[in-house]
């Protein structure tokens, strides 16, 4: 039970970019006696303390729950965004999942959408943008039926559920090959038009949301799969299907421009 | 008609045309290999299946040039979708790796997609554009298929073909919003038959002919 | 000076009606001349940018995090209370009042409380119309469920992810009211400082964490909901970038802060295991309605759990509180965890930790229902530790979870500042010394929702709209403290890092201002902190420069505000000689090791104000009055 203080002997290789407008470089750092039981920021929480006192300047990386629910931290480990493990975030992975002089590579989520602000540090603000063309239900305070007036299927509260468990990471646009924001959208625009207080804005929605999404210049999707494969949350690209239904529907056969 | 533009020059406006335009060279190729399995019946069938089509006249033409739009749409789309993925990450990653959601069709969409476009070209060269005047088009194909390159670069192609399908179908369905859990898996299981029959059942004819003495 | 909370007056029921009527209101035509900051994006913050947004007036909003959406309300997992009675099982607007106060115990305002209560069911009508996929019954009814000990089901929740969800409604509505224009959204902005003119709040200075530049924000009202400081535990269940900045900017301008004592430690997170540890997580409270709580009787007991003989394990909870065994209410179950890893029946490598055994549960339900209740939370435990609670008991401890204390407001939300309001965790109202489960998101969306959008107007009414611009020289004496304290920071290139003296700052605290406290410990303790804080000053090392982004300078500016801070919480521990809530002084409790009030002397809420550096703050005091509820003793025996 009492588990054993273990330690491996790790290569880092980090990128670092002082600003949006530098190259930006990869380093490669010698980490030794790196715990099993840290967590892959934990061991860069180390790291940059060895920095700190080196002289050197920390790497600058996103985080702040630390516990799977915030959506801020993501890096590309070894080529994919949050690391190996499925369904779980960058702050969720441990380092017994790596081995004893393992190399290490740590990049930023990569997007012409996501610019990078520091080392491992992106600017997701387009997916704020892409909320703010719709990814809500026009409803002010003070208006609303009772809570029970609208009964809604269990099975449909739960699928809505299951969509709007997005935490807005940012993984599936980095692991797309053409960096699509499609899966991001779909949840948001699966949650809201599967329950009936989101049907009235439906197409409204659809339309903006695709229309935002495309001016942040994010890629287009082609059913690669692989937003899929890395999200935290699990995530299905069925989402992605809703979202073309509700696109061709409010783009065909509504008056919403 | 602005909307419509508009409509069409949105990321899943893009995807509706090649996917419904993908759907369409699905339902010619099974016409196309319909008429193709003739040969198997030897010269006569082959020959009167030409013929009556042939016999169509205008609907031919109109056929021909409805494929030619599409093909257009579909290869232009592609280029503009392909260009504009190939700029939505300026700057690559050092460490490439599958989370496991690609598969070989889906990464090979463009590349795929350009050699069929080689080999269409090719192929209406040889078979569609080529002097009928004096020969049958069994003689044409019969004839063609003895040359062990012409055998090799169609069988190629035909593999080809299998794989873009092989993605292109299943995708064509989702990009149209039809994906359900409980029928996606079907859907995914005839992707793979469609292309393997489209595959096999064009792949072979060239063989069995180099067989036909 | 007197602290008037202007509490209405009339019954209990009609105080908040009548408060509303009597409350000025603001011209429709003249709300987009007023302008409102709000600091902060959790639950209060953006429910408060949004609904004020609303209503027609001007709102800057202002986060640290990337976005809006980061804000720690999220990981709130069990869920929200509400008064709706839907399940018909006697639950009323005077029963959740009632509970709340006596699950404070008896250190909040009545009037306060009975308004929560009775908004809690408008929360969750807005909630529903705003698309939150609440849990479900099969006949598309709302479910609810029963948490904390609480006697009737009144928790409506959305899987383990309530927080997320009302977090994400209130994100969403806030993302409406940016792109209409009438929010302006800062992300990626620290406020540094306060800007008074006259005495009355009337700006910020906030540093884009970007770029380092300091940018002045003017507005007519100024309003905090910034969360809470239970980080200055250092190792707390809150995010990383939780802290007590803002608020304590607003003391430092005169804004008293009350009861900072109050911190609510929750007693079943995962346990400590080294030192390059960032943070604790939190295990739901719900694990304990089938887990049971054990430790060896033997002190220093290493054998693994299996080889330990029933006769030989003290499930010490069951033993202690025969009637509600494992299922105290936090404050109670934190405690003796901690008494019993005191006396050296600690298990694990640090000896800070308790079982909680899953055995008997699997063995009398099969594992297949236990999974179905626990599964993500075993999966998750087994994550983090690599051990499999199937099949061996978990380790817990209590940590950190949230805070009561914080500014002192009135019945408006407006603290001492004129025109300063604060909203959520951030202030001190609702929640006594002890909060109970599924309350601070009810909370947090009340303050915004529903209870500033009336009360500043109140206020606002009599300011006359954009009196003072950023031109004004308090705006740039502002920002000049705010530089010299970074510059300083910078300039001090010691041989020690932020995160090791907020680390040992932690320690003091946990040790002596944590789950238990005596004199003479709180005043070793207020020594430490001015030990360490002096050394801080000369010998902390912050990397890297102030014109672009670096967290070590964050850090370094949250870690000195938390050395001042933790000072005060411990004056305040010092101060408060009674044991309540979640303040247990060792030297008053019952015979049988309980909390012991002394409703004669400290039946009030403690407000501090500050009065200079090295200065002793001055204590205010505000008497709770009790007419419609009667304090007694909590008995879970």
């Amino acid at each position: 039970m009492t588990q054993g203080t273990e330690t491996i002997d790790i290569t880092l290789k980090v990128w670092r970019q002082k600003g949006p407008e530098d190259r930006g470089r990869f380093e490669t750092i010698e980490v030794k006696d790196v715990e099993t039981h840290m967590s892959f920021l934990e061991m860069l929480d180390v790291v940059n303390e060895r920095l700190t006192l080196e002289g050197k300047e920390p790497i600058e990386f996103d985080s702040d729950c630390r516990e799977g629910i915030c959506g801020m931290c993501g890096a590309v480990v070894n080529g994919i965004p949050h690391g190996p493990e499925k369904a779980m975030t960058l702050c969720q992975l441990h380092m017994r999942k790596f081995e004893d002089g393992d190399t290490i590579v740590v990049e930023p989520l990569r997007a012409r959408a996501f610019k990078v602000v520091k080392d491992l540090i992106v600017d997701r603000s387009p997916l704020d943008k892409i909320i703010q063309a719709g990814g809500y239900i026009s409803v002010n305070v003070g208006g609303a039926p009772d809570a029970n007036a609208i009964p809604i299927s269990q099975e449909l509260a739960e699928k809505a559920m299951d969509a709007a468990a997005c935490i807005g990471c940012g993984a599936c646009v980095a692991a797309c090959p053409n960096a699509s924001a499609m899966l991001f959208v779909s949840a948001k625009v699966s949650h809201l038009t599967l329950l009936p207080q989101g049907k009235p804005e439906a197409a409204r929605r659809a339309i903006g949301m695709v229309r935002a999404m495309d001016a942040c210049g994010f890629g287009n999707c082609s059913n690669e799969r692989e937003c899929e494969a890395v999200c935290p949350k699990e995530i299905k690209i069925t989402n992605i299907a809703r979202l073309n239904r509700e696109f061709i529907k409010a783009a065909l056969f509504s008056m919403e421009k | 008609m602005s909307w419509l533009i508009m409509t069409f020059r949105t990321s899943i406006g893009k995807k509706l045309m090649m996917a419904v335009t993908g759907l369409c060279f699905l339902g010619f190729l099974s016409i196309h290999l319909a008429g193709n399995l003739t040969l198997y019946w030897g010269k006569a069938r082959f020959n009167a299946y030409a013929e009556s089509l042939h016999s169509l006249g205008p609907l031919v033409t109109a056929a021909e040039w409805i494929l030619l739009i599409l093909g257009l749409v579909h290869v232009l789309t592609g280029a503009i979708l392909f260009y504009q993925n190939l700029r939505a990450r300026p700057v690559s990653y050092r460490v490439k790796k599958r989370a496991g959601g690609r598969t070989l069709g889906s990464a090979t969409m463009p590349y795929t997609g350009l050699m069929i476009l080689g080999f269409v070209l090719f192929h209406l060269i040889n078979f569609h554009f080529t002097d009928r005047t004096d020969r049958t088009i069994y003689q044409i194909v019969h004839s063609a298929f003895h040359n062990p390159w012409y055998v090799g670069i169609y069988v190629a192609a035909m593999i080809v073909v299998a794989v873009h399908i092989s993605h292109g179908f299943w995708s064509l369905f989702q990009t149209l919003g039809a994906n359900h859990p409980r029928y996606m898996p079907f859907v995914e299981r005839v992707g793979i038959g469609v292309s393997l029959i489209f595959g096999a059942g064009f792949g072979l004819i060239p063989l069995y002919l180099a067989s036909v003495p | 000076m007197k602290l008037d909370a202007r509490i209405p007056s009339g019954p209990l029921a009609e105080k908040w009606d009548k408060h509303r009527f009597d409350l000025k209101l603001v011209n429709p035509a003249n709300k987009k001349k007023y302008h409102i900051i709000v600091v902060g994006t959790g639950l209060a913050g953006s429910s408060a940018s949004a609904s004020l947004a609303e209503l027609g007036y001007n709102v800057k909003t202002f986060c640290l995090q990337d976005s809006p959406r980061r804000a720690h309300s999220i990981a709130a997992q069990g869920g929200i209370n509400a008064a709706k009675n839907y399940p018909n099982d006697g639950d009323s607007i005077w029963r959740l009042f009632y509970d709340t106060i006596k699950g404070g115990d008896y250190r909040s305002r009545e009037a306060n409380v009975y308004r929560l209560a009775q908004i809690s069911n408008h929360i969750i009508d807005h909630c529903v119309a705003q698309g939150i996929p609440f849990a479900r019954e099969y006949g598309g009814l709302l479910a609810n469920r029963s948490f904390g000990g609480a006697q009737v089901s009144r928790t409506f929740y959305a899987r383990g992810q309530t927080g997320q969800q009302l977090l994400l409604g209130a994100y969403s509505s806030l993302s409406r009211q940016i792109a209409t224009g009438r929010v302006r959204m800062f992300p990626r902005r620290e406020m540094v400082n306060l800007v008074l003119v006259k005495g009355e709040a009337k700006g910020i200075v906030a540093r884009n964490l970007i770029t380092g530049a300091f940018e002045l924000h003017e507005a007519d009202a100024v309003i905090l909901a910034t969360g809470g400081y239970g980080n200055v535990f250092y190792l707390s269940t809150n995010a990383a970038s939780c802290n007590v900045g803002a608020a304590f900017r607003a003391y430092k301008k005169g804004a008293m802060f009350a009861n900072p004592c109050f911190s609510q430690i929750h007693p079943t997170c995962i346990p400590h295991t080294g030192e390059y540890q960032s943070k604790l997580t939190l295990m739901s409270e719900s694990l304990r309605n089938d887990g049971r709580v054990w430790v060896p009787k033997k002190p220093g007991d290493t054998r693994p759990p299996e080889e330990i003989p029933e006769q030989e394990r003290d499930y010490f909870l069951e033993r202690r509180y025969p009637s509600f065994g494992n299922l105290v209410p936090r404050d109670v179950a934190s405690r003796a965890t901690k008494v019993e890893c005191d006396s050296g029946k600690g298990v694990g490598p640090t000896g800070y930790a308790v079982y909680l055994d899953f055995r008997d549960a699997i063995k009398r339900d099969g594992r297949e229902v236990i999974q179905r209740k626990y599964g993500n939370l075993f999966d998750m435990y087994k994550n983090i530790t690599d051990a499999d609670p199937y099949e061996r008991p978990m380790m817990i401890y209590p940590a950190t979870h949230y805070t009561m204390g914080g500014l002192w407001v009135d019945y408006n939300l407006m603290s001492t500042i004129p025109g300063l309001f604060v909203l959520g965790e951030a202030n001190f109202s609702d929640h006594g010394a002890n909060r109970l489960g599924a309350s601070a998101l009810m909370q947090g969306l009340a303050d915004g929702y529903f209870v500033i959008p009336y009360t500043i107007g109140g206020y606002l009414a009599d300011v006359t709209p954009s009196e003072v611009g950023t031109d004004h020289p308090a705006f740039e004496e502002a920002a000049k403290e705010a530089e010299a304290r970074i510059k300083k920071l910078l300039s001090i290139k010691g041989g020690r890092t932020v995160s090791s003296f907020h680390r040992q700052l932690g320690e003091i605290m946990w040790e002596y201002c944590g789950m238990t406290r005596n004199e003479s410990g709180l005043k070793k303790a207020i020594a430490m902190i001015q030990e360490l804080r002096e050394e801080f000053w000369e010998n902390v090392i912050v990397p890297g420069s102030d014109w672009d982004y670096n967290l070590s300078l964050q850090k370094a500016c949250r870690v000195a505000d938390f050395l001042e801070f933790a000072e005060l919480m411990a004056r305040d521990a010092l101060t408060r000689k009674e044991s309540c809530g979640g303040h247990f002084r060792e030297e008053f409790q019952t015979e049988e090791g309980e909390a012991l009030r002394d409703d004669q002397n400290y039946c009030h809420v403690a407000a501090w104000e500050y009065q200079g550096e090295d200065k002793e703050p001055t204590l205010y005091t505000e008497p709770l009055v009790f007419e419609n509820v009667q304090p007694s003793q909590r008995s879970y025996k």
